[in-house]
Parts: structure tokens; sequence; C-alpha cells
């Protein structure tokens, strides 16, 4: 029975091992913390912006699978902080002996399974972001007249609001204010001869005007904003629509919404492979000591020279092994690391 | 007799010392907290002094900037000096020292203290640099042809939306002034020319605001011009319309603001005041048990600590006697110089 990838380890090398592993482990539990700093603020800016996603979107699910994932790598580091620094001091070594196994098992199925979780979330969800955003934009530039009705009277406010802190107007520019009525009926006078005609020239009988909310107004602007009555180019003097100008804000709220949650979502995305890497290395780093310090049995300071390993033996080894031992304590699981785990200790049991 | 006497042994002296080294080093991060604290005031009052007139006083942003750096360099050397007072050799370099020290310290948290109660006290002086710049401010909105005073508009426009406020003490303050430039006034018309002519100094004034005066948690679309005129809207009634336009004052809100910062830096500094006088004293019983053992041999001994040799009343007539004696020695050698130049003479 062949051990998987052996390395021969005396002791300076195990000592460098060690020092190098502290040293991981520390960056790990930092990408942790941050991982969960940046996912705990996209999960705030969501409770912001979360009118404006439609609720059949899925996008919410990723920050809070990366705040598991970066509590996970926040242990996994601590844990290798712990381990490296006890396999250096020969009276903290003991207690470690019989733990570091099952943590390995853990940190390696649950927390490499969080975080391949965590990122493929991370690349699949911002493209549902699109659809996402059209249909939460629209429903709620539809609701902006709404009020006085419940379940929708605070989309006036939220709307304004996301236009003055993203300078945005409308959902593509600021002409789909056009095509939706947001004046509410209960504020248009029924005997002005204009509202009448402007809702009967309308097939659907919405209160349709050139104007758009206060809130798309520009402050860079040198003129008082103009509003009302933006196609027509006679209504204000030394005012040509056709110019640019800096009267209203340029960009759509949509274009604005989706770069700002896809560079979230992109950062989120390169932390997490970042502390995928370090991760795998902290968990193999583990590894090798552990293995190499069970074959000196424990002792910290042993001159001999002892081999570091993945797996004692070949995956048929050891899938055997675990069928054999089958109904005890272990189940064989499709996973090789439980009956990776029997097998040591069953040779230093025997030795 | 001595004031506030403590009996240490050797155990006791080695646990205030390392319980003041911890201390001390707390204390320079507190130092840093104020540094940055004294900073950040300074970066807000900055940002904002467009609608200060550029006048406003920098004092306890300054102050606290200059007592954070103060603190940290004291803390750090109070740190080394309890780090060797646990080693005889190296105290008796420090010994001759610790005196003046100690009265820089007390002098220190004297001036600390007075610089928390002006973060509270100051307010006064914002309040009416405040209301002069929003003032001017508001005057020179309309000018953005203007070099110099052409970025007024965009400045009071993101003020009055952040802050969510409107005009100097109310919306009426736009009634006053001319906000609109005469380069987008169509003098053709005959609306304008009435409202210009109907003026004396001939300013175009509409009961109108800017739009960043809007309330977006009103029901209806916001109504900006003809605010005073009930009839121009359908269902509007200025009086009791309370949503549609901001009601605070900007000089409030912005007061509003700036007191609470400076209030709750005022609180902090006064935690880490009580934090340092702590440290202060805890270090002068320091100086006094070690000083009180007599035999830097016999380490172990017991010796007393106390705050004064004798009680508060003695110490300050002991204090007065000394500077009168330092008058008095002066006129001693002058009489003894003279009294020697009178024989020669003589």
């Amino acid at each position: 029975m062949a051990p998987v990838l052996p390395l021969v380890l005396p002791l300076q090398p195990r000592i460098r091992l060690a020092q190098g592993l502290w040293l991981l482990s520390w960056l790990l539990a930092l990408a942790g913390g941050l991982i969960l700093l940046c996912s705990g603020h996209l999960l705030v800016q969501l409770r912001h912006l979360g009118t404006f996603l439609a609720p059949s979107c899925q996008f919410p699910v990723l920050p809070q699978a990366a705040l598991a994932a970066g509590a996970v790598a926040l242990g996994t580091g601590i844990v290798g902080v712990g381990a490296s620094q006890a396999s250096l001091n020969a009276a903290l070594y003991p207690p470690w002996r019989g733990v570091l196994g099952p943590l390995l098992v853990a940190g390696t199925a649950g927390g490499g399974g969080v975080l391949v979780v965590a990122l493929g979330l991370a690349l699949a969800l911002p493209g549902s972001l699109d659809e996402a955003l059209e249909e939460g934009l629209v429903t709620a530039l539809a609701h902006y007249k709404d009020t006085e009705v419940p379940g929708h009277c605070q989309a006036k406010r939220l709307v304004d609001e996301l236009q003055l802190r993203y300078h945005c107007c409308g959902r593509h520019g600021y002409k789909d204010w056009f095509g939706v009525q947001w004046v509410s009926s209960r504020y248009l006078d029924p005997s002005d001869q204009d509202v009448v005609d402007r809702i009967q020239s309308n097939v659907e009988g919405l209160y349709l005007t050139d104007g758009v909310p206060f809130s798309c107004c520009n402050p860079h602007s040198p003129r008082p904003c103009l509003q009302n009555r933006l196609s027509d180019s006679y209504a204000h003097p030394l005012f040509d629509p056709r110019q640019p100008n800096q009267n209203l804000w340029a960009q759509g709220c949509h274009e604005v919404l989706l770069e700002h949650l896809q560079d979230l979502a992109g950062t989120l995305g390169s932390m997490l492979a970042v502390t995928f890497l370090l991760q795998a290395l902290v968990l193999l780093g583990l590894r090798y000591l552990q293995t190499a310090l069970e074959g000196l049995g424990g002792v910290i300071d042993g001159e001999g020279k002892t081999q570091g390993y993945l797996f004692p033996s070949g995956l048929k080894d050891m899938l055997k092994t675990a069928w054999l031992q089958g109904g005890v304590a272990c189940r064989p699981a499709p996973e090789e690391a439980p009956p990776g785990e029997a097998p040591p200790k069953e040779d230093l049991s025997e030795a | 007799m001595a004031l506030l006497k403590v009996k240490f042994d050797q155990k006791k002296r080695v646990k205030l010392a390392q319980g003041l080294w911890l201390m001390n080093w707390f204390s320079v991060l507190a130092g840093i907290i104020i540094f940055s604290l004294g900073l950040f005031l300074k970066i807000e009052l900055r940002k904002r002094s467009d609608v200060m007139n550029n006048s406003e006083s920098h004092f306890v942003p300054n102050s606290l900037i200059g007592m954070g750096v103060l603190s940290c360099v004291f803390n750090s050397l109070a740190g080394k000096i309890c780090y060797d007072a646990l080693d005889p050799a190296k105290y008796a370099r420090w010994k001759p020292w610790l005196k003046p020290y100690l009265a820089i310290c007390a002098l220190f948290n004297i001036i600390l203290f007075l610089v928390a109660l002006c973060c509270f006290l100051l307010r006064g002086s914002l309040e009416n640099t405040l209301g002069q710049g929003l003032k001017n401010g508001m005057k020179y909105y309309r000018d953005t042809d203007t070099p110099g005073r052409c970025f007024m508009k965009k400045t009071i426009d993101m003020l009055q939306i952040e802050f969510k406020c409107c005009g100097n003490n109310g919306f009426r303050d736009w009634f006053e002034i001319q906000w609109i430039s005469n380069r987008y006034l169509d003098f053709s018309s005959k609306e304008v020319k009435d409202r210009i002519k109907s003026n004396v100094d001939g300013r175009y004034l509409v009961d109108g605001v800017p739009f960043s005066c809007c309330n977006p948690s009103s029901p209806r679309p916001c109504i900006q011009y003809q605010i005073t005129n009930n009839s121009a809207h359908y269902s509007y009634d200025h009086q009791t319309e309370e949503l549609n336009l901001w009601v605070r004052g900007c000089r409030a809100a912005l007061l509003s603001y700036y007191s609470s910062l400076m209030n709750s830096m005022g609180v902090v500094t006064l935690l880490i005041w009580l934090f340092e006088v702590t440290i202060t004293i805890g270090l002068r019983y320091l100086q006094t048990s070690l000083a009180g053992v007599s035999n830097p041999e016999e380490s172990e001994s017991e010796s007393e600590g106390w705050l004064l040799e004798k009680s508060v009343p003695e110490t300050w007539k002991a204090f007065l006697e000394s500077v009168k004696k330092l008058g008095k020695g002066n006129q001693v050698e002058a009489e003894g110089a003279d009294a020697g130049q009178a024989p020669e003479a003589g």
C-alpha cells in the first residue's frame, strides 16, 4: 500500500512548513473576515435596492452564501493558526492530535463545499440581474403615482431617493417617464380641458405628459431645472432639447444599478476565489504536517525523518478497507476523507 | 500627613508597574482616536466651508489633533518609564526627571479637560458663520456664469438634498432673492416685464423655490412654483400642506449636525481624560512608592506611596514659600552684592 503523494519531512523543513502554515492561516482568517464584511455590505445594499429587483430574482442568495463561506474560512484560518503553533510546541500538541483529523475532514468537505457553491453563485447569478432589474424598475415606475394604494405607497419616495442618490433618471433615459402616468389621478383637475384631452387621446386612459419628476434634475445645470414640456422646443426660450445639456441626469437607472451590483458581485467573487486557493493550501499543509507528526508518534522534536502524505494508500485500497469496515462506525461515504482517517489510526494501533 | 497614603509591597509595586504599562499603551491608542476625531471634524468643516463664508473657526479640530499627538508622545514615554520601573538600575536613570514629567502630565490633563469643554461650548460662533454664509450662498445661487461663484448653485442644491432642508430659516427665504439668472429670463414676455417693474430694485422675484427643496415623501408631485397661490394647483392649500417641501431651514439642519458631531467628540474626549487622570495618579503612586524604598538593594521591602507628601493646604503653603524664597533669594544676592561693594568702596 503506497502512500499517495509522499513527501519526506526532516526536522527543519517541518518547522518551516509549520511557520509558513501559520502565516497562511492568518491570511486565510483575514480573507474570511474581509468576505464577511463585503457580503454584509452587499446585504445592506440589497435591502435598500430590493424593491427594484423582481421578487423572483435569486440574487440575494449570493451574499448569504458568501457570509457562510466567509465564516467557514475564518474558522479554518483560526484552526490553522492554533494547529501550526501547537506543532512547534511539544507541550501543546497532544490535545490537537485527536481533534485535527475530524477538523480536516470538516474543513475539506464543509468548507470546500460552501466555498465552491458561493463561487459558483458569484459567477452565475449576476447574469440574471439584467432581467430582474428591468422587471423591478418597470413595476416601480408604474406604481410611482400610487401613493395611496396600500402596498405601493412607498414607491414614489423610493424611486425619488434612487434617482437622487444614484444620479439617474428613468429606466434607460428620461423619456421613460413620458410613457408612464406618474401624476396621481387624485391631483388631476377633472374640469381642466387639457387634462381631459390628454386622457381621451390615450387608449388606456392614462394622463401622459412630456414632463419628469423633480428627482431627475441635475444640480450641475447652470439654469434652474426644466421639468415640464421637454419635447416642445418653443416652451422654454433659450433651450434647445436637441443639444446635449446638463438639465437632467443623462444615465438611466437600469445601467447605473446593474453596474453597481455587478461590481459588488465581482469583488465578492474574486475574494472568494482567493480564499478558496488559500483554504486549499492551508488544508493541504495541515494534512502533511499531521501525517508527518503521526509518523513520529506525536513527538514534535524528533530528529528523525518522516514522511508526510495525503492518503496512506491508493483510492482502490482505501475503498476496500472502508467497505470491509462497513457497518461499524463509518459508513462508506463517496468522499475519500473518512476512510482515509481510519487506516492511519489502524496503522498506529498495530505499530 | 500625607494625602491618600497606600502601602505597597514588592508584588503590589510590580503589579502597579505592569498595569500602568498596559494602560499607557491603550492610552496611545486613545490618543490616535482623538487625533482621527479631530481630523474628521476638520475635513467635515472644510467640505462645507463654501456655505460658511470660509471664515469658520478651526480651533476645536486643531486642538483635538494637537492633543492626540501630545497624548501619544507622553503616554509612550510613560509606558517606557513604567517598563523600566521594575529594574532599579534603569529606573535610576529616570528618577530625576519624574517630578517635572508628572507636573507636565498634570498640566496636559488640565488642557485636555478644557479642550473637551470647548467641544461643547463653541457652537455659538458656528451658528453666526452659518447664518452669514448661507445668506451669501443663496444670493450667489444664480451666478452660474460668474467665475469664482459658478459652483454655488451646485453646492446649495446638493446641501439641500443631503441635509433635507430648504433656505436659511425656511423656504420663504427663496421668495426674497432672485435665484433665476437673467440669462434664462425671456424679457419679451409680459409676465417677466411686469414682475421686474413691480419690484423697486428691478429684481425678478417669484414665490417659487429650486427643485432641491422638494420632499420625496410627498404623495403628490412636487409643487415648486406659485407655492402661495392655492388656485394655481388642484386640491392644494399651502397653509396645511406640510410634506411638499422640506420644512427645516439649512442653518438649523447644519447646526444640529455639527453640534451632535462635536458633542459626541466631547464625550469621547472626557472619557479619555478620565483615563489619563487615572494613569497620572497611578504614575504618581509608583514614583512615591519607589522613592520610599530607601535601600535599592532591599527591593523586597514595603514602602508607602502617596499623592502629596503633606496635606493640600500645607503643600500650597510650601509652594508659596518656595516662590517667595525665589524672590527673596534674588534680593539677598543683590543686597550681598551691594554690601560687598560698599566695604570695597568704603
